[in-house]
This record gives C-alpha cells, structure tokens and sequence, in this order.
C-alpha cells in the first residue's frame, strides 16, 4: 500500500501495551478503540489488530494488490477511484485502485482496516506506534507521503461481516458528554472543584494531542498546593496544572504525573477522547465508580450482539 | 516498623494506594505483583496504582481484595540488592550544564564528576519515557532547580539533575533538567526479555568515563 497523501497525522494503531506502564511505556494504540473495533470486524479482524489512524486531514491510498477494507469514523466521503462509497461497509479495491479518505469533521479520527496485514514493528506483545520514543508501527513515526506499507496475507476475506448495523454506528459530533469519576486529589474540595468541572462546557483547545488535550474554560482553582509527588496516570486522567487549566490525558500520555489528578474519564467513555478535535465541546458529568462500572457493563453487552466478546480500553 | 494503613482511592479502573512511607512503595508492588488481576501496577514516589478490568472484577471487589493482600503484614523496607553501575562521560558537549549546576553546588566545574560518582542513587521510579528513571541521591544536596526554558533537545542517556533528585533520559525528548553527563547505555531495549535498564528500587552508581569510552561503548550497543 502507498501513502499518496499522509495527512496531518496518520498512524498504524491497534491494541494499546498493557502491563508495561511500570516501565514508563504508554499505552499508545487507536485513540478511538471502538471506531477501530468496527472498522476491524468489517474485514474479519480481531478487534486490535492494527490498522491505519487518520487524525482531522485528508488522506489518501494507493493498492498494488486487491485488498478488502473497512472505513470506520466521522471522514466526510470515502472515494475508490474517484467514486464515492459507504462508510461502515465491507468495500472491496483491485490492484491499482485508489482510495481517499475525506477529512474527518465533525469528530477527529478515522479508521482504516484491511484484509491484509500491514507490516508493523512489534514490541512489547504490541505493533502500535508510540511517537514520542519512535516505536512500534511503522518505523515508529506518522506516515509520509510515498511511504510504502508491505502487506502480507493480501487474498480477500470469506464470510466477512458486510455492514455494521446503524444502531452501533457511533454518532460523530463536536459536542461530548464525558462522564468522570473523582480522583484521588479531588481531595475534600472535591464537591467545588468537580461541581464547577461539570458546570458548563469546555472546549479542545489549540494544545490537542495524542498525549493529552488543554481544556479551555472556566479555570479551577485548589486550596492547597498544586505541588505533589508524582504518581502514576492513565488515559483519561484529568489533571490541574497551577495554571487553573485542566489536562486530559490521552492514549500517549506518560505514566506518572506531578500534577493533583482531579477526575478520570470514565472506561465506557473513553474511546470518545479519541474523537476530540479542535473546538469540540465536552461537558463532563459526575458519577460513581458503581455506576461506571454497569454503564461499562452494559456497553460491553450491547457492543458483543454484533461484535462478539470485546474490551474496550 | 510503620503501619502499612495505605489510603485507598477507587478511580473507575483504577485505585491508588497512597503509603505513609516512600521506602514502602517497593516492598508493597512485590507483594501485589503475586496477584493475577491487575492489569497494570505501576509504582509513584509515594503510591501505587493499580489497573483492572471492571467487565471482569468490580470496583469494590478489587478494593476489597487489595485491602486483603496489604492487610496485616506491614512490607519490609528492603530495597532491591540489584546495583547497576552506569558508566558517565562528565565531558564538553555532553555536559551542556556543567557550569550552571557547579555554580550552584558552589564547586569548580572540574569536581563535579567526583562529587557526582561518590554518591549512591537509588530509582524513585520509572515515567515520563519508557525506561526513563527518577532517581534519588543518598546525600542531602542543595536545590538546583530547572532550567529557566526547557531544551527541544535532550539526547537519550543524559543525567539531569535537580538537587537530590536526578534522572536518566531514555529518549531523546524535550526537557528542563540540567545536564551534567551523558552515560552510552540504553536505558530502554524492547527487544530485550527485561526491556528497562532500571527498576524502581534499584541502587545506581555512576563511574566516569572519557569521551574514547564512552564513543567506543556507544558503538558496542548500536551493535547489539
């Protein structure tokens, strides 16, 4: 597969690394693992096999040889040719073909499955990339224009799944209810701090990564310090630098951080960080920890009638 | 011998143990490292967190469990027997703060590596960077602090140093800390059965090298 035009940032992401955080290695792995989930089912693919990311920008490919794919995110067209075609549908290319992926507004990332394997470093037990340190994916970097992916495993797929049902297509939008649990430094302002969190929305600011999102709106400020011993987070976590500005950690967010961890993103809602972009609204709403559970429950037990048994992350 | 009593905190997925002392935190992840459901456990200076699946355990169930695994036996503080001497060039380019840091201290520049070498270090813990290591020196030593603007550029295996605390860079990356050496060995390997050069816990000795050394070294990891 050619890259014949890579975008702003297209990556090759699956599964995240687990049990490695301890070492200082991030997650990493699709910003959005239910997009990915879908797109990977439409070509008969375990649910974190690695595909390709494509963050806000146009993107476009070319196959040297007949591949089945799925597309799976808020892209405005997907294009075989010249020739508009369906997302969340199984879509087959010949060799030759050439595939544009329109730019993904509103929402941010977009997934791109295929029959065949791409070729991807592995480490870890894992092949996604990790930008900061180089690793994993393809050669440890975004794709660039002329970069050439080898596939293996090219023949087209039996029995593949044909078109996600539209009551498990995710609705792409700007505006984001993301529900949060108190952390562990909400502390005893945790009602203030958490009550004006989720007083009115704040918008994704211009500093938006995979490693974490600069929330803008109102600032919150703690009584205490904002100083502590660093202690471990996770994607998810948001944080209050002294700044009065909260962090949304993302999918390469580091391990540990020294700033008071005032909220989680809640699991079930977590893939939805993978969709924020620049001027998305979130509104973050409070709940317990027993309610998170059951929400991530039921999630699971609506996802599994189409997608079989999976996790999201 | 301190009483162990961690606070417990339930976030989501995930649940922080907070220790009343700092040379608990690696005595407590070898004792949870036996149990099966964490997904993660990573340690911080003064805490532990935990990771789980909550499709597989809920919340409560995990934080019940972690109380029982903790309960009862205060951890030994007994820090790792494992000592690892990291070779260091104190010299010109890969020590860009060399200056700054020996103003601080109040030591002519040419002394540091000595001073530097004579201490005993031990890692807080691993984050920022896969392999990255906080560590903390056996000395009382005055503050130093960040640089006034962080570099773009830090080059992998540069010691930064704040005061009592100093780390190892296993990227290179961005970063504030001054540096005063650069040792060849990489910290972080993934294709290594123990990726990491480091653990939390371990004790680190620095030796100085000549730049010869350190040049020759470098070449015999690139080839590894």
């Amino acid at each position: 597969m050619e890259i014949l035009n890579a975008g702003l940032q297209t990556t090759l992401q699956g599964a995240p690394f687990t049990g490695h955080r301890h070492l200082g290695m991030p997650a990493a792995g699709a910003a959005d693992c239910l997009s990915l989930a879908l797109a990977n089912f439409l070509v008969g693919k375990p649910q974190g096999a690695v595909a390709v990311e494509i963050a806000l920008t146009k993107a476009a490919f070319g196959f040297r040889a007949p591949c089945s794919i799925g597309v799976v995110g808020p892209a405005e067209y997907i294009r075989i040719n010249g020739q508009d075609r369906p997302r969340h549908e199984t879509l087959t290319l010949a060799a030759g073909d050439t595939l544009d992926i329109g730019p993904g507004r509103p929402g941010c990332r977009t997934y791109l499955a295929l029959s065949a394997d791409l070729e991807a470093d592995s480490l870890l037990g894992g092949q996604s990339t990790y930008l900061a340190a180089g690793l994993g994916g393809f050669h440890g970097r975004a794709l660039r224009d002329g970069d050439i992916i080898p596939l293996s495993r090219p023949a087209l797929p039996q029995n593949v799944a044909g078109s996600t049902p539209s009551g498990l297509r995710p609705h792409y939008s700007d505006d984001h209810v993301l529900r949060i649990t108190p952390g562990p430094e909400a502390g005893k302002a945790s009602d203030e701090i958490l009550k004006n969190l989720c007083l009115r929305a704040y918008s994704v600011g211009a500093r938006a990564s995979r490693m974490g999102i600069a929330l803008e709106g109102a600032l919150l400020r703690r009584g205490q310090s904002s100083d502590m011993p660093s202690a471990a987070v996770f994607p998810g976590t948001i944080q209050l630098p002294p700044s009065g500005q909260p962090y949304l950690l993302g999918p390469d967010a580091q391990t540990t951080g020294g700033y008071p961890r005032i909220a989680q993103v809640i699991r079930a809602d977590r893939h939805l960080i993978g969709q924020l972009g620049p001027g998305s609204r979130i509104q973050f709403v409070e709940t317990t920890t027993e309610r998170a559970t059951d929400i991530y429950r039921e999630k699971l037990a609506l996802l599994s009638s189409w997608l079989g048994q999976i996790k999201l992350w | 011998m301190a009483e162990l009593d961690p606070t417990i905190h339930i976030c989501d997925d995930w649940i922080h143990i907070g220790l009343p002392d700092r040379k608990m935190v690696p005595a407590v992840q070898t004792t949870l490292t036996a149990g099966e459901q964490w997904t993660e456990i990573v340690p911080g200076l003064d805490s532990i967190a935990v990771q789980f699946d909550p499709a597989l355990i809920s919340p409560d169930d995990a934080a019940e469990s972690l109380r029982d695994r903790l309960a009862g036996k205060p951890p030994k503080l007994k820090y790792s027997e494992n000592i690892v001497v990291i070779p260091v060039c104190y010299e010109d380019n890969l020590a860009p703060d060399m200056k700054y840091v020996a103003e601080k201290l109040g030591i002519p520049p040419v002394s540091v590596p000595s001073w530097h070498t004579a201490q005993t270090h031990r890692v807080a813990m691993l984050g920022f960077m896969p392999g990255f290591a906080y560590l903390e020196s056996s000395e009382e030593i005055a503050d130093i602090g960040r640089l006034a603007s962080p570099r773009q550029l830090v080059k992998a295996g540069s010691i930064g140093i704040i005061g009592r605390q100093s780390c190892i860079y296993s990227f290179d990356s961005p970063g504030g800390w001054p540096i005063i050496g650069r040792t060849p060995l990489r910290l972080f390997d993934p294709a290594k059965p123990r990726p990491a050069l480091l653990s939390a816990g371990d004790t680190v000795r620095f030796e100085s090298i000549s730049r010869h050394a350190f040049d020759r070294l470098q070449q015999g990891q690139q080839q590894q």
